[in-house]
This record gives structure tokens, sequence and C-alpha cells, in this order.
């Protein structure tokens, strides 16, 4: 018998089957850690309509010069439409993740059609690559924030909804490209104890670490759990900043840095 | 049922999950049932290890492939995906030197998976395999129906949005977690993984004399006593722990020919997982 070919490196024996690398210092390269990834809210922003979406994309407009922005886009009510049908027949969750995914990118495509005077474009995942060139233009590219998992997507514990929605991905979109604060753009001030849209009592949380906010177990957030704690370990964007879209000049601030909405850091 | 609902200054459509958060655990719970679809139930996901046997070469190959090329014609409906081996080490060691962040390493990985796919393919063609591409999904039942052997990209399609992994810079989803989901979203109970050594061990065989063969176990007893050196994904097994269809998970030795045709007549080699 023949024995295995192997290509001699520092992996060449390594189990490879967990992330740990015994005996390695790894210390990565932020790809474009100057890049503004901004999510523009499903539910909360798009399907406002116009009165809400437009002065949120004239701020963009009005920013263009100033900033290399990647707008990603959530879902909102035709998502909840899908995940409502699709688990009341009893589909897997990876169908569902996949079935959601049509309509961010439907999103995504509006806000191009808004945005194509001011060089807006529409991209593919498999676009990311072409980011330098894109931003080197002048353009504002826009796409999807659902992450590309689709039928890869993990069951969880309880229910079909998939863990990993618009909030994940667009975190993820920051975390690839090294920046280090991602911004999501929604329709409350921030991150309250519950859902101020269903409690009054809520309250509003200026600044929390994500693995504090993670042991607080809360009831509802603003934020998909999975993104609270890719926050919790990432690399690079150790960030993630809620800010209100219905409130005139809060994309504007957030993206001159300042700490508006809710801030959830990386704690340790 | 299809009147828009804009009392909040949104635009609503009428569903179980209109106006919720879909963070709201109180929500996410109305979303489960006990039962859930089997999308393409009865067949089986055959997946053969990269650097255990595609990477010794021909003595280790075409056994294997007549093997396959003799199940196929029993009409055992399977999918069959293959591992990247040597070379996505090669990728990941020169990746982690130069520093290209864990969602750059999962972006880059793929293409050696791709390779031995298209490798398998070039040997099994006359045999009527056919590459799968991965936004093809549901040509899946056409092959299937027409005892065609579709050959799978394995490695999962998490790109550069590769989560941060918990304890070290790999990614964490990997070619095996890429077939178990396959299995799993497709609703098959059983996968059986082709690698070259009789299954797994309490240790590395391949390092350690003392190492002893598991032949049977349920994941429940495996989880409470994980082996340090896995022979499979760790994230497959925390994808298992929460699966609804995957039932069963066979180790079998690709270098001992007549293991991989035992393991699909449902016999009992190699190791078997099993999920109660």
């Amino acid at each position: 018998m023949e024995e295995r070919l192997n290509i001699a490196s520092a992996l060449t024996d390594a189990t490879l089957t967990r992330p740990e690398v015994p005996g390695f210092s790894y210390d990565p390269i932020a790809m474009i850690p100057d890049a503004k990834v901004i999510k523009l809210g499903g539910q909360s922003l798009m399907d406002r309509g116009r009165d809400v979406l437009v002065p949120v994309l004239d701020e963009v407009v009005a920013a263009k010069e100033r900033f290399k922005m990647l707008l990603c886009c959530g879902g909102g009510t035709r998502a909840r439409h899908i995940y409502s049908i699709a688990s009341d027949l009893e589909m897997p969750t990876g169908v569902l993740a996949a079935l959601g995914g049509y309509v961010p990118r439907q999103n995504a495509r509006m806000v191009q059609m808004l945005l194509a005077k001011h060089d807006g474009i529409f991209i593919l995942g498999d676009d990311f690559e072409k980011l330098p060139l894109y931003f080197r233009l002048g353009c504002i590219p826009i796409m999807t924030g659902m992450p590309p998992f689709g039928y890869w997507e993990k069951p969880g514990p309880e229910g079909r909804i998939p863990a990993n929605r618009t909030d994940a991905g667009v975190f993820l979109s920051a975390e690839a490209l090294g920046a280090p604060r991602a911004i999501f753009v929604k329709d409350e001030d921030g991150l309250y104890t519950d859902n101020p849209k269903k409690n009054p009592k809520a309250e509003w949380i200026p600044r929390i670490g994500a693995r504090e906010l993670l042991s607080l177990d809360l009831p509802d957030m603003v934020v998909e759990r999975a993104a609270i704690e890719y926050v919790s370990r990432a690399h690079f964007c150790k960030e993630l900043q809620i800010i209100n879209g219905l409130k005139p000049g809060s994309l504007t601030r957030a993206l001159e840095g300042e700490d508006i909405g809710t801030i959830i850091y990386q704690d340790t | 049922m299809s009147t828009l609902i804009q009392d909040d200054g949104r635009t609503h459509l009428p569903s179980m999950l209109m106006k919720e958060s879909l963070v709201d655990k109180r929500v996410t719970a109305k979303t489960d049932s006990e039962h859930e679809l089997s999308i393409l139930p009865q067949v089986v996901l055959v997946g053969i290890g990269g650097q255990s046997i595609f990477d010794r070469g021909k003595s280790a190959v075409l056994p294997l492939v007549a093997e396959l090329a003799a199940l196929r014609e029993s009409k055992i409906p399977m999918v069959v995906g293959v591992g990247g081996g040597t070379r996505v080490r090669h990728t990941m060691a020169v990746a982690l030197d130069l520093g290209l962040p864990t969602g750059g390493i999962a972006q880059l990985v793929g293409a050696m998976e791709e390779a031995n796919a298209v490798f398998l393919n070039v040997l099994l063609a006359k045999h009527g395999s056919i590459v799968m591409q991965r936004d093809h999904f549901w040509e899946l039942p056409l092959y299937l129906q027409s005892h065609m052997l579709p050959i799978v990209i394995s490695i999962p399609p998490y790109h550069f949005w590769e989560p941060p992994s918990e304890g070290g810079p790999l990614p964490s989803h990997g070619s095996d977690f890429g077939l178990f989901m396959y299995a799993e979203v497709l609703g098959m109970e059983r996968i059986v993984f082709v690698k070259d050594q009789d299954g797994l061990y309490t240790k590395d065989p391949k390092k350690h004399s003392d190492a002893e063969l598991i032949p049977h176990i349920s994941l429940q007893d495996l989880q409470k006593n994980m082996p340090e050196e896995l022979i499979l994904d760790g994230m497959l097994f925390e994808a298992w722990k929460e699966a609804r269809h995957v039932r069963r998970v066979q180790i079998v030795n690709g270098l001992k020919p007549g293991q991989l045709t035992a393991a699909l007549a449902g016999e009992d080699v190699g190791t078997v997982i099993v999920k109660e």
C-alpha cells in the first residue's frame, strides 16, 4: 500500500478537526480596516418605506466622499412570512435559511435602484474580493446581509428560525474586512432590557460587553444572539453599534465615530 | 390573508411572525414541532477522506472506485463527497503564516476539495457519476432517479463569512461538517465516512500504539468522553446534537475492500455512532 503523499508543512501531521493550532502564534492582517459596514434594517427601515429609508440614504450619499461604505440589507416582514410558512410545513432550518435569503437580496436591489445615480452597485458575496475596486471608483456597494450558509445553516435547540440571519451576516462581513466596528441602523435607540415596542418599562442600555449581555439572557433583543457571540470572539470587529435611523443625523454621527445608540463591545 | 397592515409606520404582511422579533425566544419556540419534513430520505451520504484515501493515489483510490461503481450498479441511492487532503493543510499552513483572516482561509480551502471531486469524477464518469455545482442542489432528484452517482463539494459555503472560531484561528466548519449538514438538511439518516483506519479510536492510532477502537457508541456517550484527537470535525458533533434527521454516522476503512459495501448494506463494520 502506498503511503500518503503528504506535502510538508507546519500542519502536515496536525489533526485539524478543531480550530486550535498548538504552538502557533497567529497575527492576522485586516483586509480593508477603514471600511464602514452598515446594516439597513429590514422590518425597521425597509418596511417603513420612503419616508424613513430615503433620508437615511441621503445621509449615505452625503458621506460618500469621506467613507468607504458597504451597505448590507436586512429582510423584514416578507422574510417573516417565508419563515412562518416554511416552519408550518415543518421544513428544516437550512431550507428556511436558504429561502429567507431571497428577501434581503430583493431589498438590496431596491436600495441599489435608489442609489444608482450616486454610484450604488448591487454586489453578491462572490464580488467581495472586488470591493477595493468599487471603493476606489467611489461606488457604494450594496449587498444582502444574509451570510451564505443557506442549506448548511445548523439547526438550533428550539424552533426552526435560522440562528445566523442578517445581523450575524453583516457582522461577519465587517469581521472579514477587518473593520473595527459594524453599524446597524434600526428603528430604536439601541438595545433595551426587553422589547421596547411591547414592554414600556424596558430600559435603554448605552454600552455593554458581549459576554455580559449574553449572560443576562434577556428574553428579547434588538440584535441576533449569534452576532453578539461573534463580537465576543472576533479578531477585528470588536464593537457593534446600533443606532436609530428614524432620528436624522444618526448615521452621519455614527460614521464620524460618535458613540451614539448602543455599543456592544468585546469584553473578556 | 393578503391585506397589508400599516398601523405602526411599517408595512406588514400577515403571518404568525408578523411584527415579531425573531430574537424573542417566546416567538421562536412557536416555530418548533416534533416532526420535520425529510426531503430525500433513504439516500446514504458517503464521505471519502482526502488525506486518508485520495493522497495515497492509485493503490487506495482505484479499489474504492471499483467498489463505488459496483454499488452504483446495485442502485443504492447515494451521494458522494470528498475531502481535500494534504493540500488543504498546506493551504492553511501558508495562509496562517501570511496572517490571512479566518474567513479568508475558509474562502481558500474549498478549491482543493473541488479538485478532488473532479479527480473522482474523472475516474467514475463512465459509471455515471457527475460533479454537482453547489447551487445545483435541486438537481439531485434527477440524478438519483436516473441512478447516477452525484459527487458533491464537501466544504460548506461559509467562505469569508466563517464565524470567528473558538480556541484557534482555523475555520471550524470543515468538510466533514459540510457533508453532515448536506445529509441533515435533506433528511438523510445515514452517513458513511471512508478513512484509512478501522474507525474511531480512543486516541490517534497513528501516534499511539495503545489506542483502542470504539466499535459502537451512542452520540451521548461519545460526548461525555470525547477523544482529544478526533477523526471527524469537532463541529460535526456539535451540529449533530441539535440535528433532527441523521441517526447513524459510520467510519470505515477504505483500504480494506468490501468495508464500504458492508456499511451500505447496514452491517456494523468500523465504528458506528448512533443518535438515540
